[in-house]
């Protein structure tokens, strides 16, 4: 029996089904993602998880007990939000303390725990300060800090990144990392960035209108995504209809969901290395930069793909050069 | 040019200002002098305050408008928080309701209200009939869109929903968050439009005349009475009603400035 | 478990509703209903109220004093106002948080105090009448400070800084930057006030509007310390339906309580459709 189980979840706004009768396992310790665009329904879910919302009809079942109609403050639960929702009368100590004077714990225990949480993620010296003096990373530190002081049964994160300046994201993504390593904490991370999702999980489910699309680790969902959705928000690839792939490739491949291919497994002969099973030509209309990456696009006979290279000055090329393309067969997805 | 505009513009600022403070200056000039039946007044006295003041009654009257400015208040206050923690915690639909509410007082302002009441409880029994007590109700509803409007826009400068949502994660009941998290929150706030109304009840004449001037001579009761006998006399009312005036509005602004330097 | 949870919580409600309900709504309703009782007190429905009101002069005059009043002050108000707004505006700095807080101070001035300052200022023997006299200006010796014009002047004496504290934020709302594009166009300051200006202007001047005329036509403190029931304006006709030495006649006094309300819904109602009619412009 999985630590936390969703079982046939439907929720509804009116008329409008947010969760078609999704059920998914978390396992304890796991660090669980939840990813998707705007209004696929993930934060809903979480929400269900936390007893901020109802849920139509459905059961929720953790660490063996049904929680379906509880309280949220009876789930032991914590939860970070995307606006860090702070108490902006209290100082960040009191904020960390609040849910363990709540529990009525001892004054010196409270004071130990808050000391610790406030270690871990790297906020000592802040304690006496409020929460409009800090910045917005700081903010959901302090956040961060007060769920997990309360040594949760699980740790559910609302686009905790969202609302925080690229610069800082970085750091906090690692703090919260951190975090679950040490404690062990089951987390469940809601997030519409690939990339963060790919960073930070052990399992990925992908969320599309109300349902669940896919769900595994973050390299097969990279790899071997199931379809035209999953490949277009995962991995920038490039999607090609059968007659789109025969008419670049001058070959049939059968699949009617159309062929995916990462801009990455494009490779541009340079005469020495063997070619694969696909060859074709292109001209280069255009290039863009993306870090250590630099993507050609490419006309192939009207179709137009990406290609990503690694960048090294060797392998630059002027637009409208013409250029031979190779991919291997277990390259083309079939969707 | 940019220069010649400015100076444009401060012409325009002084002379509405004197405008507007001209009548203030001439009635606290009145106020100083036994005779101005000529261009220029006469006989400087300060015999108008020293009887004013000397006069309990008088006093009476101000005590009168203070209590009758702040227990409606209070009342009203405490009535819209509790029925916004009804809507904010549990009923988020009923906001629109609540809203146009506490919006038709603007519609029946001036002399609609006070008569409406008192056509329909003049005759009632006790207490309504009680001309005191229609007066504290109808001031009620006199206010409740300066609360409404103050405790509204309160909670939505603290977020009050996601402080609510983030304390029950925290294992705080609903009843505990709203009165011990967000009220703490908002009670500056709240405050600062709970003296505003204070300032519209206490320079009110219309339905302190109509529903209970005899029963509950106010301040400014007493100022109209004393306007038929005496100029002087009623210019240092005046003077004296408005200088408290002041004072609650300085009590306002006080309140504010701490709220910045909180923030 | 929160599927057994009585509704607890609604009793917070009963005090709000109480209040309301009772002082609110149901003398509202009263009044509306007791506008279509006939005169005395018997039970029925009429209209005889309202034929009344129409065809009577005294109260015809009492509707068309009370709109020239409540119209004529707001918009002498509204256009000073303006350029007293614009002018803090522009200026800013010190300048506009002295006229602010002028504002601010002046806006308590109203009612009996702001009729007294204008008995002693313009009435029989005000000190601009003894002025007027002395020096031969006739339009102060003979100033008619207890009439309708009288009383449009009083009022807009409260008028200006009720709409110029509303006027102010909203002419905050106005970037520099904008007039500097204006600028760099090659626009003039004249042409940025009319093609960018005073669009963005317009809701809140036309909100303004309606403020300032609600606030007008049921305005009653100034007039009644003024003129007592001398003149014929809506409020003072109401009131004396209910209080005072007059015959009184509830049920003609809601009627006229009723018109004074439409009159202000009116404007109200006016003010949002034309806002509406804006914004379907913009949009399409």
């Amino acid at each position: 029996m999985s630590y936390i189980e969703f079982k046939n979840i439907n929720k509804f706004y009116g008329d409008n089904q947010v969760l078609k009768d999704i059920s998914l396992n978390v396992e304890k310790g796991q660090f669980v993602t939840l990813l998707g665009p705007s209004g696929c329904g993930k934060s809903t879910l979480l929400r269900c998880l936390s007893g901020l919302e109802d849920i139509s009809s459905g059961q929720i079942i953790m660490d063996g007990k049904d929680i379906t109609d509880l309280e949220p403050k009876d789930r032991n639960i914590g939860m970070v939000f995307q606006h860090y929702s702070l108490f902006p009368n209290m100082t960040v100590e009191e904020n960390i303390a609040f849910g363990l004077k709540m529990k009525k714990k001892p004054k010196d225990e409270i004071a130990r725990k808050v000391k610790q949480a406030m270690e871990m993620v790297e906020l000592t010296g802040k304690e006496k300060q409020y929460p409009d003096n800090l910045s917005g990373g700081q903010q959901q530190r302090v956040a961060l800090a007060r769920s997990i002081v309360q040594e949760p049964k699980v740790l559910l994160l609302d686009e905790p990144l969202s609302a925080i300046d690229a610069k800082l994201r970085k750091s906090l993504q690692n703090s919260i990392k951190q975090v679950h390593k040490e404690l062990g904490l089951t987390s469940i991370f809601v997030t519409h960035d690939q990339d963060e999702a790919m960073v930070m999980s052990d399992t990925i489910h992908l969320f599309h209108e109300g349902k669940i699309e896919q769900s595994s680790d973050p390299i097969t969902m990279y790899t071997s995504p199931v379809s035209k959705f999953a490949a277009a928000f995962i991995g920038n690839y490039n999607i090609l209809t059968e007659q789109e792939f025969e008419q670049m490739t001058g070959r049939r491949i059968s699949s009617p969901e159309g062929i995916a291919i990462r801009p990455e497994t494009l490779q541009i002969s340079d005469g020495k290395t063997p070619e694969a099973e696909y060859v074709f030509e292109g001209v280069i209309t255009d290039n863009t930069p993306k870090g250590n990456v630099l993507q050609y696009h490419v006309d192939v006979n009207g179709i137009r793909v990406k290609v990503d290279v690694l960048f090294r000055s060797k392998v630059l090329f002027e637009d409208g050069t013409r250029i031979r393309i190779s991919v291997a067969d277990h390259n083309c997805i079939r969707l | 040019m940019r220069k010649k505009k400015g100076i444009g513009n401060g012409i325009i600022l002084v002379i509405i200002g004197i405008y507007l403070l001209f009548p203030l200056l001439l009635t606290f000039l009145y106020s100083l002098f036994t005779e101005w039946i000529t261009i220029l007044p006469e006989g400087f006295s300060l015999r108008a305050y020293v009887e004013l003041f000397q006069d309990s009654y008088f006093w009476q009257s101000i005590g009168r408008s203070i209590v009758i400015s702040i227990v409606p208040i209070a009342i009203c206050t405490v009535a819209v928080l509790l029925a916004m923690y009804v809507v904010v915690v549990y009923l988020p639909g009923l906001d629109k309701i609540m809203r146009t509410i506490c919006t038709i007082p603007y519609a029946i302002q001036g002399v609609i209200l006070p008569i409406s009441v008192l056509g329909l409880y003049a005759n009632a029994p006790e207490p309504f009939s009680n001309r005191v007590f229609m007066l504290v109700c109808t001031y009620c509803i006199v206010v409740l869109p300066y609360i409404y409007q103050g405790v509204r826009n309160n909670l939505n400068a603290v977020h009050a929903p996601r402080l609510l949502e983030a304390a029950q994660m925290l294992g705080a009941g609903r009843f505990y968050a709203f009165w011990k998290i967000i009220l703490p929150n908002i009670a500056s706030g709240v405050m600062v439009s709970a003296m505003l109304a204070l300032s519209i009840v206490f320079g009110d004449f219309v339905i302190i005349n109509t529903l209970a001037g005899n029963y509950f001579p106010t301040g400014q009761m007493y100022l109209y009475a004393a306007m038929r006998q005496s100029g002087q006399q009623a210019s240092a009312v005046i003077v004296v009603l408005f200088v408290v005036t002041l004072l609650i509005s300085l009590g306002v602004f006080g309140l504010q400035k701490d709220k910045k330097k909180e923030r | 478990m929160k599927k057994k949870q009585t509704k607890k919580y609604l009793f917070a409600l009963l005090p709000f509703l109480l209040l309301v309900g009772l002082f609110e709504i149901v003398p509202v309703i009263s009044i509306v209903i007791r506008s279509f009782m006939p005169q005395g007190g018997g039970i029925g429905v009429t209209l005889e109220n309202y034929t009344r009101i129409f065809t009577t002069k005294l109260y015809q005059s009492a509707i068309v004093n009370s709109l020239f009043i409540a119209v004529c002050s707001s918009v002498i108000g509204l256009a000073v106002a303006f350029f007293g707004a614009k002018a803090a505006y522009e200026k800013g700095g010190r300048a506009k948080k002295i006229f602010m807080s002028i504002l601010n101070m002046v806006s308590n001035f109203s009612g009996v105090p702001l009729a007294f300052a204008y008995i002693i200022m313009l009435g029989n023997t005000g000190v601009f009448t003894l002025i007027g006299q002395k020096l031969g200006i006739g339009f102060l010796a003979e100033f008619p400070l207890y009439s309708v014009v009288g009383l449009m002047i009083t009022y807009i004496y409260f008028q200006l800084p009720l709409s110029a504290l509303l006027l102010i934020p909203a002419f905050e709302s106005i970037k520099k930057e904008w007039k500097d594009a204006v600028g760099l166009l090659g626009g003039t300051n004249r042409i940025f006030w009319f093609k960018v200006g005073l669009p963005v202007l317009m809701p809140s001047i036309l909100g303004t509007f309606s403020t300032m005329f609600a606030n007008a036509i049921s305005a009653y403190a100034t007039a009644y310390a003024l003129v007592m029931n001398n003149l014929s304006i809506l409020p003072i006709r109401i009131s004396e339906q209910f209080v005072g030495d007059v015959v009184q006649n509830p049920q003609l006094g809601g009627a006229l309580a009723v018109v004074l309300m439409l009159l202000m819904v009116l404007s109200i109602v006016i003010n949002e459709k034309i806002l509406q009619g804006n914004r379907r412009k913009h949009h399409a």
